[in-house]
Formats: C-alpha cells, sequence, structure tokens
C-alpha cells in the first residue's frame, strides 16, 4: 500500500522534475552559445532576446519532445551547421552500452541498410574467430542492431558518424570480457560467435586529458605506390616519424596514398605537418580556422625532400575534423585527389554534451574555411572520384575506393 | 573673483597633475625595473644564463619540459619537451632564427617573426631597451592582479609594438601584451610574470603565464645557471636548418 502511494506520488512528481531538466537544458544551451561561439553576437543575432522569447515557451512546454522541437528552433536561428540537439533515444536504439575499450577487433559501416563488417584487425580475436569483411552483423549482445539502425536512419538529423559510433560502441565492453554476436556470412549463413573482448590496436596514446587512445599506424608498397593508413591524428612524435618515412621510403615512388576512412581527426596542427612532405612551395595554407579571439592559418611548412607525385586520399562519412582540413586543403590546392564518400562535414572542434534531461547537444566554438574558400562544416569534403563500399566488393575481397586511387596513380605516370 | 580664478586654475591643473603623477615618463619606468631588478651592475655581470623549469596547459592536461641556453650578445637555444607533442627546438644565432618540431621539421623565421624572435634573443633584454625599441611611451595605468601598473608602449624600429605593465609599487614588470607574429598568422598574446626570484644578483620572474588564441600555458622556472660555460656547439644551427638555408630559393 505504502508502494503504491509512493509510485502514484512519484508520478505526479515526475513533471515539475522533467520541466525543471528541460529549464536546466535550455540555459546550458543558450548560455553556451553566448559563451563558447566564435562570434561575440552569435550569427548576428541578438542573443538575450533569443533567451526571452525562448524561455517563456520552454517553462511552458508540456514534455520533452515539445521543448526538443524549441531548442533546434532556436538553434535553426543561427543557420550554421553543427548545432544540434540530440534526442536520447540515439543512446537507446542499440541498447546500452558498457564502459571499456576491450574491442573484438572489428571495423564496421552501414552498407545500403545493413551492419557490414568492413574491416578486421590483424591479430585480433575477431580475425582468430574467421570473421571476414563483408559479413552482415544482425545481433550484437542480444540486441537486433537491425532495427535500432533501422530507428536512427530514419532520423536525418542523425549523422552516419554518429550511428557508426555508436554502432562500434555496442561491440565494445571491458576487456577480458566477451561479446555475442550474430553474422550473415557470403553465403547468408548464420554464424553466432562469443568473441572476446582484446586491447585495440595499437600501442595507447596519452595526450592531456584526452582519454587513453589506442593509435595505430601502418604503410606498404601496394604495387608502385606507397599506402599509409592510420586510424587518428594522434600520438604526434611517432606518426610523424612514421608517415616522414613512408615518405622517404616512397622516394619517387609512383604514388601516395593516404586512407583516411575512420579516422575522426585529432591534433589539428598534424594536418599541416602532414601536408609539408608533400607541398614543396612555400606559403601555403590548407586553410583558416575562425574563433573568437583569433584567426589561425593551416599553413605549410614544406620539408626538404617533399613528395612531388601523384597524391590519393581516401575518405568516406566517418572521415572528420583534422582528416577534413587535411583531405579538404590539399584538395583545393590541386594538390591531392580525393576518393571514396562524402566526409562527415564535422571539420570544426565540435563538443557534444549530454544536457540535463537527457538529450545531446552538439556545438561548434570555431568556424573553419578550407583554402577554396568554403567552409566544411556541415558540407564536408566532395570526393573527386565518388566510390561507395559494397557488401558484394568486400564479400569478393576487393576495396574499390583504394582500387580506383590505385588505377588512378598508374594513369599519372603513363606518358 | 581671486578666488574664483584660483579654483578655475586649481581645476585646471588638477587633470595635469593627476596626469603627471599617474604617468611617469616610460624611460623612468624602464630604468626603474632595471633598477629593482638587479641594477644595470647586476645585469652586466651575466655572460650566460641556463633556464631549466616546466611548462603546463593546464586546461589540456598537458605538461612538459623546458630548458633555454643564452649568452650575449644574442645567441639562444631552447627545447620544450611536451608529453603527445614531442620536442620542440627554437634558436636564434648570427641573424638566423629558427624552429624545429616534430610536427612540422625545421623552419627558418623571417620578417616580423624573426625580428620578434631576434628582440626576444637579445641578452639582458631589460638593461638594453633602448638600443632594442626606437621610442617608448607611458600610455595609462592599468590594475594587473593585486597591484596598479604603468602601461609603456615600446615600439621597435622594425614590427610590431609591445605593451609592457610594469608595477607602480613594487616596480616589476607584471604583463606583457603584444600582436605576436607567427607562422600561422598575427595573434594577440599576453604574458602575466610573477614570483620574482634572485639568480646571481638579478631578479626574474619564475612563473610566466601565456595566452594566445584561446590557448594558456604557465612557464616555472625551476632553476636558472648563471655564468655557467655553455659549449658553442649549443648554439649551432642543427643539419636540418643548415639544409633550409643551403637550398635554392623557391
Amino acid at each position: 500500500m505504502r508502494v503504491l502511494f509512493l509510485l502514484a506520488f512519484s508520478q505526479l512528481y515526475a513533471q515539475p522534475v522533467e520541466r525543471q531538466l528541460n529549464l536546466d537544458s535550455f540555459e546550458k544551451v543558450w548560455t553556451t552559445i553566448r559563451d563558447k561561439h566564435w562570434e561575440k553576437k552569435p550569427a548576428g543575432l541578438d542573443w538575450d532576446a533569443i533567451h526571452a522569447e525562448f524561455r517563456p515557451k520552454i517553462e511552458n512546454a508540456k514534455n520533452t519532445d515539445e521543448v526538443r522541437g524549441l531548442l533546434t528552433e532556436m538553434l535553426g536561428r543561427l543557420h550554421q551547421t553543427h548545432f544540434a540537439i540530440l534526442p536520447t533515444h540515439i543512446y537507446q536504439a542499440i541498447g546500452d552500452t558498457e564502459d571499456g575499450d576491450g574491442s573484438p577487433g572489428i571495423d564496421l559501416r552501414v552498407l545500403s541498410g545493413q551492419v557490414v563488417v568492413t574491416g578486421v584487425d590483424p591479430g585480433s580475436p575477431a580475425e582468430h574467430a574467421g570473421v571476414k569483411p563483408g559479413w552482415a552483423i544482425a545481433n550484437a549482445k542480444g540486441h537486433d542492431l537491425t532495427s535500432g539502425l533501422r530507428e536512427l536512419t530514419a532520423d536525418p538529423a542523425i549523422p552516419e558518424l554518429v550511428i557508426t559510433r555508436a554502432l562500434l560502441a555496442r561491440l565494445s565492453g571491458p576487456v577480458g570480457g566477451k561479446t555475442k554476436v550474430t553474422f550473415l556470412d557470403g553465403a547468408g549463413k548464420t554464424v553466432a560467435l562469443e568473441l572476446d573482448l582484446a586491447e585495440p590496436r595499437g600501442p595507447v596514446s596519452r595526450f592531456g586529458n584526452l582519454p587513453d587512445t589506442h593509435v595505430w599506424f601502418e604503410s606498404k608498397r601496394l604495387g608502385d605506390a606507397e599506402y599509409v593508413h592510420f586510424n587518428m591524428f594522434l600520438d604526434l612524435p611517432r606518426v610523424m616519424e612514421n608517415y616522414g618515412k613512408a615518405v622517404a621510403d616512397c622516394g619517387k615512388c609512383g604514388g601516395f596514398i593516404i586512407d583516411l576512412r575512420g579516422n575522426p581527426g585529432g591534433i589539428g596542427g598534424m594536418a599541416m605537418g602532414m601536408a609539408g612532405y608533400l607541398v614543396n612551395k612555400q606559403g601555403m595554407r590548407l586553410g583558416s580556422m575562425f574563433t573568437r579571439d583569433a584567426t589561425l592559418n593551416f599553413v605549410i611548412n614544406p620539408r626538404l625532400g617533399a613528395y612531388t607525385g601523384p597524391v590519393a586520399i581516401l575518405v568516406d562519412a566517418e572521415s572528420a575534423s583534422t582528416s577534413e582540413i587535411f583531405a579538404g586543403g590539399l584538395k583545393d590546392l590541386g594538390r591531392a585527389r580525393v576518393f571514396g564518400t562524402r566526409t562527415a562535414a564535422a571539420a570544426l572542434p565540435s563538443v557534444i554534451e549530454r544536457l540535463p534531461n537527457g538529450d545531446g547537444f552538439q556545438y561548434a566554438i570555431a568556424n573553419y574555411i578550407s583554402e577554396g574558400g568554403k567552409p566544411l562544416e556541415g558540407i564536408g569534403v566532395q570526393p573527386d572520384e565518388e566510390i561507395k563500399l559494397t557488401r558484394e566488393a568486400l564479400l569478393a575481397g576487393h576495396d574499390p575506393v583504394l582500387d580506383a586511387a590505385l588505377e588512378w596513380t598508374k594513369k599519372q605516370r603513363t606518358p | 573673483m581671486k578666488q574664483r580664478l584660483a579654483l578655475m586654475l586649481v581645476g585646471a591643473m588638477m587633470p595635469l597633475l593627476a596626469a603627471d603623477e599617474a604617468l611617469p615618463p616610460a624611460a623612468t619606468i624602464l630604468d626603474r625595473y632595471v633598477e629593482v631588478t638587479g641594477g644595470k651592475a647586476g645585469y652586466e655581470k651575466h655572460k650566460t644564463e641556463i633556464e631549466t623549469g616546466t611548462v603546463q596547459f593546464a586546461a589540456l592536461g598537458l605538461k612538459g619540459m623546458l630548458s633555454e641556453y643564452s649568452a650575449e650578445p644574442d645567441k639562444h637555444y631552447s627545447t620544450f619537451d611536451v608529453e603527445g607533442i614531442g620536442k620542440v627546438e627554437e634558436g636564434v644565432i648570427g641573424g638566423v632564427a629558427w624552429e624545429n618540431s616534430p610536427l612540422n621539421g625545421p623552419r627558418i623565421k623571417t620578417g616580423e617573426e624573426k625580428a620578434q624572435a631576434l628582440r626576444d634573443a637579445h641578452f639582458n633584454a631589460p638593461a638594453h631597451w633602448r638600443e632594442l625599441y626606437s621610442k617608448a611611451e607611458t600610455t595609462g595605468v592599468e590594475r594587473v592582479d593585486d597591484e596598479d601598473c604603468y602601461k609603456v608602449l615600446l615600439t621597435p624600429a622594425q614590427g610590431n609594438a609591445v605593451t609592457m605593465y610594469f608595477g607602480k609599487k613594487s616596480g616589476f614588470m607584471r604583463k606583457t601584451t603584444v600582436v605576436a607574429a607567427s607562422q600561422f598568422g598575427d595573434l594577440a598574446a599576453e604574458m602575466l610574470a610573477s614570483d620574482y626570484r634572485d639568480f646571481g644578483g638579478v631578479l626574474m620572474p619564475v612563473k610566466r603565464t601565456e595566452k594566445a588564441a584561446g590557448q594558456e600555458f604557465t612557464i616555472t622556472i625551476n632553476d636558472v645557471k648563471v655564468n655557467q660555460e655553455i659549449p658553442a656547439e649549443r648554439f649551432e644551427l642543427p643539419a636540418e636548418v643548415k639544409a633550409l638555408l643551403n637550398q635554392p630559393a623557391k
């Protein structure tokens, strides 16, 4: 009886709590834009007047859905990308994720409405278990990913980058744990596996307050072209050294291919540093970043012995931030040809925070204009050659994006 | 009437007196700084300095070590070694200002960035302000932390002016602001100096907090060795920088 009474009371109490959480969320969004937007008068708006207009509406809103709509409308007044409210269901549709870095060693993408394995880390539990690129993932930890994916992709406000990260998080958990995954192999046969969760690929990199991050770098010769691939612009001393060695190994090779697919960025300055190995003229730049207090030009310092042959950069919707600054800048300078699919359009230093009401709030703190005069934010880098991965190509052991880049570099040295 | 005239005169003189009192000539303020930190003779006893300390980007959670070697008349070599960034070297020798980092590789500074580096490398700079700046003027009074300070605008013969703030009471330089030339463009920069300590008869600020482009870091000097012999090769141009100097212009 007492329980029923308490339950009833809690129901009565829920609305004021929800209302206060929504008001707190509104204040957080409004003050964040006021204090952190790169323009003191955000998008030329009277931001105090915006507060006066929206606060009463939020106070009178009936529920969180209505508040979400109002906050989205308020952010829409900026007419700027990367200011968004991400509904709570983005965190719920694929099930709760467990904390922990443990990974089965799988990379994945959403291809034609399916969650598909696009890469298997060498030496990983997934490789040992025989998982192959091209296999579809139907279920992870007892959660049907196909229906969760359908729900997420139905909302155009949720970027592909966010969906992919959420799906990857669904496969992860504590190191030493296990994850149950149900795949569909190339023949359409169901393969249920219990995969170990191991330390992710690459040594741990520490950079200030960022959480410890595993950073890997690989380079190899593919025909007459040098191919480099790394997962983040971090671990600056090691990655820059390896990158420099790859350029030196290439020497006068027939092409230099930089694979930035799945690379979410990292230290912005590394875009300039890496471009310095590919440019031999002084005074060139990738673009400029505008903060409230300063304009930072991403100037390239040419290295001695810079590579002067054809450069191809591979990107996809998971290539973000520094990856976009690098690819977009070199494309604008006419120094690289870009292959793949449009990038994440998330070049700005943007932050996603959880609001008191549970929604996510994404906001940018600077503007970035690529050397071609266009912002990358919300637009991304459009490849010179748009090539999509397909499940069929992966199952056949092909990477159509890399194949196209190799073919292009070959043509560049044909007289 | 006489009294009224007297009041008018007093009234007219008041701003003048206030201005005179508040704004002494820049030369007086700069010379006083030299005096309170050791005197010209004290500075002249210093022939070399080796500073060691730490650098901290508190907001980013980054920490590192720094070493700076300086010698008469304008030799300078420094290293910052920060976890996750690596060792950044800078130097000035024979009129060449350079930098070498894992990020950008070797680089020769030019234009205002070079002029700025040469001024910064001038040994015993406070005692030689007349050589470094063609014009110095007191422009106002402003509070820096817990002390009212005279604002002194120092204009070099070439390049951007620097504003320095000297404590009215202490005489110490508490802050500098400048539009600093960098490879990324001109950036408004500020440096707060505090905690002056005696090293070989000259007082130096051991805490220096610098802000530019939204970043802030603090340098803490742990030790300054004075007049310790510094091998000549310490200041020599690294091979990569020499190679840059020797390459044909593009």
